[in-house]
């Protein structure tokens, strides 16, 4: 008898609603001891932290023991077709449990990385907006029903801004947080306008009920883009992405973590949930676009993350990078659909799921880090940072394993899922006509740049800030983040490299999406899963992280002892390399962020069209100058030749008509009224 | 004894012929004696209609409660206070129309016209009774929208804007013989509101530009 035909957990659902209900409560618990920093402090953490834990349980147990149905609950309000209604399935089961860990992980470490706001900001309104946050979250996807979907979705905006501004006395965050609201209220003004269109011609609100087959063509390919354009808007894709470097930099850092690591996937889950079970998989344009936006997300993003110093800057930048790879999964998965070879479109998800799952673990993790360097240090900017990793070795430690999983190196879950991805890519090039072939190696090789400018990107954040000498003060007397930080940072730091060694265990996990959403297995496909090996579309190719961990723990005393014996005859002096000639160095002769990312600048300048400016102050001569300042800066291509003219356009049409028509005269404007009054009982009388 | 339709239908067409005499009003002053006695007659229909109503069935009837309020704010109060604030802003006799009285009327008759049209095409409109009081309601609605447009001073626009109220309230209470008690009220007081504002507004108006003509807002315009 299977499992879940045991009348043991009929009410597995309540689990769902307490954990919910625990959430709002500690929201409205932290604001009712607001008085008490300390006392909102713990008690928002605590419960945020119980209350993911939660999730995490009752996820993994209805991802392995539950996996074959869902959960409802319905609660019924006065207005149909709006009610409160939640469904669980595979795919929001798997979200909630993405959700649930990094928002687990955020809350350990708000505990104390919030001291840091005590006595000037209130904690107990910090307290309430978190948990509303990661609940309102948690709602988005699992709402049941359109119309729940959205309101949902609007409490997730409208409280991931008010904690976006939560520093709101500086003006660049004001700014952020108003590009954020404006940018997420078109997305979801397209997003109404999608799911409005699938009322309208399917008579059904309920996600479940939904039947998309009597839809027409051209409506679906409508509903399409629109929900392309809301959630591509929420996903940070280019050129909707101006947001998203601005907003997450600006909110404290476990914000950032969660906005990056979480908030931007819900998006993912929209798109999932569109094509795949309203849609039902699409047409093969819909999967071109998806995956030709991801692409070119993927490049520009990475691009310019590396020009970035500002670490959070750089880490948003390079979420939308990795948006990008998800989407490229996304969109291989549906052209694999809509050509009918189900194998390789669940593979494609597959990958896809597993980006989602590991970014959201890696990138946490580095915002979390970012977020300690900036405790200690009050400051996000790496050029003034240095040498971080002998004052907070733990922190340098994280974080060098969140940088190795973003990079893509072996064993760290990072490579995992871009090698089930470019895996994906290599089979889908197989099959298409020979437009989609070039399409998918083009695709794979803006993947491979894309891969080598994330990897250039950590290595000059890793080496910018956290080796080398201190480059100012502040850095020099930054001190090791609180127990609570380093724990928070510490399990997503376990967690990268466990997902990167035993990812089959994930794989587990995520099967039951594939067979809810496409009718198959991934484990069908390819014979001879063992828990350790990980094998590509039809088995052509596999690995086995487990091993290349092994292999390479093996390599580094193998290589030491190498280089031992080989440099066994030649001598050796201690000497300050560099130095040429001066006393000692300083951390003034040491290779800047922006030196380092100066051969990409140059190399690729027509796109990043850099200013530089350099202003010397002479000494007595001409070769001893007092102080010199050099100042680059790229221009934000999209910012300035999409967006600028836009809003331009938008406020001379509106000056040029407020000279026409609002003459000032309340007389007008009355008549205005009045004739259009008129004009509609006039066409009511004709109709 | 009169059939109730009969005598509300008698007072629906003499608060459309009060919307006229307001119209052919000329001064201030006489502005808000219409209303008054236009809302006098309002009040009436409610309150026959609740008599009528609560002899029929037995039990209290909320339009009683209706008239009550309406006697106490649209036939008490706001003329009232309108009355006090034509007496504290600098009265001047002017011409304050743009449209002559005589054209005024015309166009008036038109809107009523083209009102009881549109009315009488609506297929689901049937009996003679409800197509009249409809007619004269929303040609109310029109005569105060109109009334709004062709006079200059602030009070004009009040006394507008009431009677277009007025108008509303007396299609809801006609066709459908009041809407819920808690709509009602809420009306009320919104219009309480509305009237209580705009009396602010029209004096520092007169303040500002020593005048309640408000073509002169015209240079407000930013």
């Amino acid at each position: 008898m299977p499992l879940d035909d045991i009348a043991l957990f009929s009410g597995y659902e309540y689990i769902f609603a307490a954990l919910l209900i625990l959430y709002l409560s500690g929201a409205l618990l932290s604001l009712l001891v607001c008085r008490s920093q300390k006392g909102s402090n713990a008690v928002a953490n605590v419960a945020a932290a119980a209350a993911s834990l939660t999730g995490i349980i009752f996820c993994v147990c209805k991802l392995l023991i539950y996996n074959g149905r869902s959960f409802d609950i319905n609660l019924k309000t006065g207005i149909y077709p709006i009610s409160i209604s939640f469904h669980i399935d595979n795919l929001s089961a798997f979200f909630v449990l993405v959700i649930s860990l990094l928002a687990f992980v955020a809350s350990i470490y708000s505990m104390g990385y919030l001291k840091h706001y005590y006595n000037s900001r209130n904690i107990g309104v910090f307290g309430f907006l978190y948990n509303l946050f990661i609940a309102s979250m948690i709602m988005v996807v699992t709402s049941g029903n359109i119309f729940f979907f959205l309101v949902a979705w609007e409490i997730m905006s409208m409280v991931s801004y008010f904690l976006v501004v939560f520093e709101n006395e500086k003006p660049e965050t004001q700014r952020a947080g108003t590009i954020y609201i404006i940018m997420t209220h078109i997305g979801t003004a397209f997003i109404i306008a999608a799911f409005v269109l699938i009322y309208q011609y399917t008579g059904s609100a309920s996600f479940a009920e939904i039947n998309a087959s009597g839809i027409p063509y051209a409506v679906k390919n409508v509903i399409f883009i629109f929900s392309l354009i809301g959630f591509g808007t929420k996903a940070g894709i280019i050129p909707l992405h101006i947001w998203l470097p601005k907003a997450h930099p600006a909110a404290p850092g476990n914000i950032s973590a969660l906005m990056s690591g979480v908030m931007i996937k819900t998006a993912a889950y929209g798109i999932i949930r569109i094509v795949f079970d309203i849609l039902g998989g699409g047409y093969l344009w819909w999967g071109t676009a998806i995956l030709l936006l991801g692409g070119i997300s993927a490049i520009v993003g990475i691009a310019f993350a590396f020009m970035e110093i500002d670490i959070k800057k750089l880490l948003a930048y390079s979420s939308v990078e990795n948006m990008g790879i998800i989407f490229i999964g996304i969109g291989l998965s549906s052209i694999a659909c809509s050509n009918g070879n189900t194998v390789l479109a669940v593979f494609s998800l597959t990958a896809s799921l597993l980006h989602i799952f590991n970014h959201s673990v890696f990138k946490g993790l580095l915002f979390l880090g970012a977020g300690s360097v900036h405790y200690s240090t009050g400051t996000r900017n790496m050029e003034r940072l240095g040498g971080l990793i002998r004052k907070m070795p733990y922190t340098a430690m994280f974080f060098l394993a969140g940088a190795l999983s973003i990079s893509a190196l072996p064993p760290f879950n990072g490579f995992v899922s871009e090698w089930a991805i470019y895996q994906a890519l290599f089979a889908s090039a197989g099959t298409g006509g020979s437009w989609m072939k070039i399409i998918i190696i083009v695709t794979a090789a803006l993947l491979a740049i894309a891969g080598v400018l994330a990897a250039a990107s950590f290595i000059k954040t890793f080496g910018t800030a956290f080796l080398a000498l201190p480059r100012t003060s502040a850095a020099e007397e930054a001190k090791e983040a609180p127990r609570t930080m380093l724990a928070g940072m510490g399990i997503l730091a376990a967690l990268c490299l466990a997902a990167g060694i035993f990812p089959v265990h994930l794989l587990k996990l995520l099967d039951g999406i594939n067979r809810e959403m496409l009718n198959a297995s991934i484990f069908q496909g390819a014979a001879g899963y063992s828990s350790l090996v990980l094998h590509s579309y039809e088995g052509n190719t596999s690995i086995s992280p487990a091993a290349l961990a092994i292999i390479g723990l093996l390599l580094i005393p193998a290589v030491l002892l190498a280089v031992r014996y080989m440099s066994k005859n030649s001598s050796f002096r201690n000497y300050g390399t560099w130095d040429c000639g001066y006393r000692r160095l300083d951390s003034r002769m040491q290779y800047t962020a922006t030196g380092f990312s100066k051969p990409v600048r140059i190399v690729f300048r027509a796109f990043y069209r850099p200013q530089r400016e350099l202003q010397i102050e002479r000494g007595s001569s001409r070769y001893f100058f007092k102080r010199a300042r050099y100042k680059v800066s790229t221009v934000s291509v999209f910012e300035k030749y999409l967006y600028e003219p836009i809003v331009r356009s938008v406020v001379n049409f509106a000056r040029r008509m407020r000279l026409l028509i609002q003459t000032g005269s309340i007389h007008t404007y009355l008549i205005y009224i009045f004739v259009v009054v008129i004009a509609m009982l006039i066409y009511y009388a004709r109709a | 004894m009169f059939k109730l339709e009969e005598i509300l239908n008698i007072l629906s067409m003499l608060i459309l012929i009060s919307a006229f005499i307001l119209v052919a009003n000329k001064r201030v002053n006489s502005y808000i004696k219409t209303f008054r006695l236009q809302s006098m007659l309002l009040a009436a229909a409610a309150g026959t209609l609740g008599i009528y109503h609560m002899a029929a069935e037995r039990k209290f009837d909320s339009a009683i409660i209706m008239c009550l309020l309406i006697i106490l704010l649209k036939v008490i109060f706001i003329p009232g206070m309108l009355n006090r604030i034509c007496k504290r802003v600098e009265y001047k006799v002017e011409k304050d129309f743009f449209i002559n009285i005589p054209i005024s009327i015309i166009i008036c008759c038109g809107l009523a016209i083209l009102v009881w049209y549109v009315i009488s095409l609506i297929p689901d409109i049937k009996g003679a009774y409800e197509i009249m009081f409809l007619t004269n309601s929303i040609s109310l609605v029109m005569i105060g929208l109109f009334f709004m447009i062709s006079r200059k001073k602030a009070i004009g626009q009040i006394i507008g804007f009431l009677v277009i109220e007025n108008g509303m309230f007396m299609a809801a209470l006609l066709t459908t013989f009041g809407m819920p008690m808690i709509v009602e009220i809420g009306i009320f007081f919104d219009v309480l509101a509305a009237v209580l504002i705009m009396g602010v507004f029209v004096f520092r108006i007169n303040e500002s530009f020593d005048s309640i003509d408000i073509d002169k807002l015209r240079n407000l315009r930013g």
